[in-house]
């Protein structure tokens, strides 16, 4: 993949278009973390939230063809990312809700060991419970804002919601959040 | 960074006056990071690739069986010709009689055949 490394993001679309499997695995080397950040957030550091990360590339390989460049493609895969987890988490309650009284948070025990010394660890696993315990609408916005970086108007883009839904949800997430790490 | 300042920055990210990426930032400073496992890139590409390959697969069998049916369908042509050639040498003829090998039998016949008289 060294030969797409400087390769912008019209000339990696362009080559995968034509088959070109090292500048879309260049494009998933790129984005990897992005959406790790998304998929993690929202399920946990799970295997399925692995599962779910590739499904994210494959769609986006199998859409590329429809994306004309207009938005950036950050943005067009941030979307898929949040599409197919959502879909995920509102699948999941379906399952339990069928099978079991348990809550969406009692799900995450497939935690993949980290190798970061003990305080690094302690902070990411602080970080992962606390978005578990949260509602999912909730946890969404707090993930765009707290692990991407989104400012308010680029969370409402990739979460194609209103900028006021947005900030309502943020200062109850922020609430809830409170509480939450006050147990923690 | 202390698990109570992870918490305090927590709680900041969310305000309104909080700058989302410097806070981004310092959390990953501190370890909040998510990436994939090792060779996510590889199994993408690899999904991908026998994804391709069933769709290859499915495509040569549907051309196989066309090809195998335009031979069928050549072959059984060239048997009705042959037929009707072989019909119209033995019989002289390719009316609907001789085709059913009653060329030479007179209705009469026909009936005592049938009836066993």
């Amino acid at each position: 993949m060294e030969s797409y490394r400087k390769a912008n993001e019209n000339e990696l679309v362009s080559a995968s278009l034509e088959g070109d499997k090292l500048a879309f695995g260049e494009i998933v080397n790129r984005y990897r973390k992005m959406v790790a950040r998304t998929v993690k957030g929202m399920l946990g550091d799970s295997v399925f939230a692995e599962d779910i990360g590739q499904e994210v590339f494959i769609r986006l390989y199998h859409s590329l063809a429809e994306f004309r460049g207009e938005a950036k493609l950050a943005t067009y895969i941030q979307k898929i990312a949040v599409n197919l987890t959502l879909n995920e988490i509102k699948r999941r309650k379906r399952s339990f809700s069928m099978f079991s009284q348990k809550g969406d948070d009692e799900i995450y025990e497939f935690d993949v060991a980290d190798h970061d010394n003990e305080e690094r660890r302690d902070a990411k696993e602080m970080v992962t419970s606390a978005l578990m315990k949260l509602d999912p609408k909730f946890r969404i916005v707090v993930t765009m804002r707290m692990l991407q970086g989104y400012s308010t108007k680029e969370t409402a883009d990739a979460l194609e919601l209103p900028q006021g839904t947005v900030l309502s949800r943020l200062s109850r997430a922020q609430k809830q959040l409170k509480e939450i790490l006050e147990k923690l | 960074m202390k698990r109570s300042e992870v918490k305090n920055l927590i709680i900041s990210s969310l305000g309104s006056n909080s700058d989302p990426r410097e806070v981004a930032g310092k959390l990953e400073d501190a370890g909040v990071t998510y990436d994939f496992s090792e060779g996510f890139t590889n199994k993408v590409i690899g999904k991908i690739s026998s994804a391709r390959l069933v769709v290859n697969r499915e495509l040569e069998f549907v051309r196989n069986m066309s090809s195998a049916f335009y031979r069928i369908a050549l072959t059984g042509v060239a048997a009705i010709v042959l037929l009707l050639i072989s019909i119209y040498l033995m019989e002289g003829s390719i009316s609907l009689n001789s085709f059913l090998g009653l060329g030479d039998f007179s209705d009469e016949s026909i009936i005592c055949l049938l009836g066993g008289n």
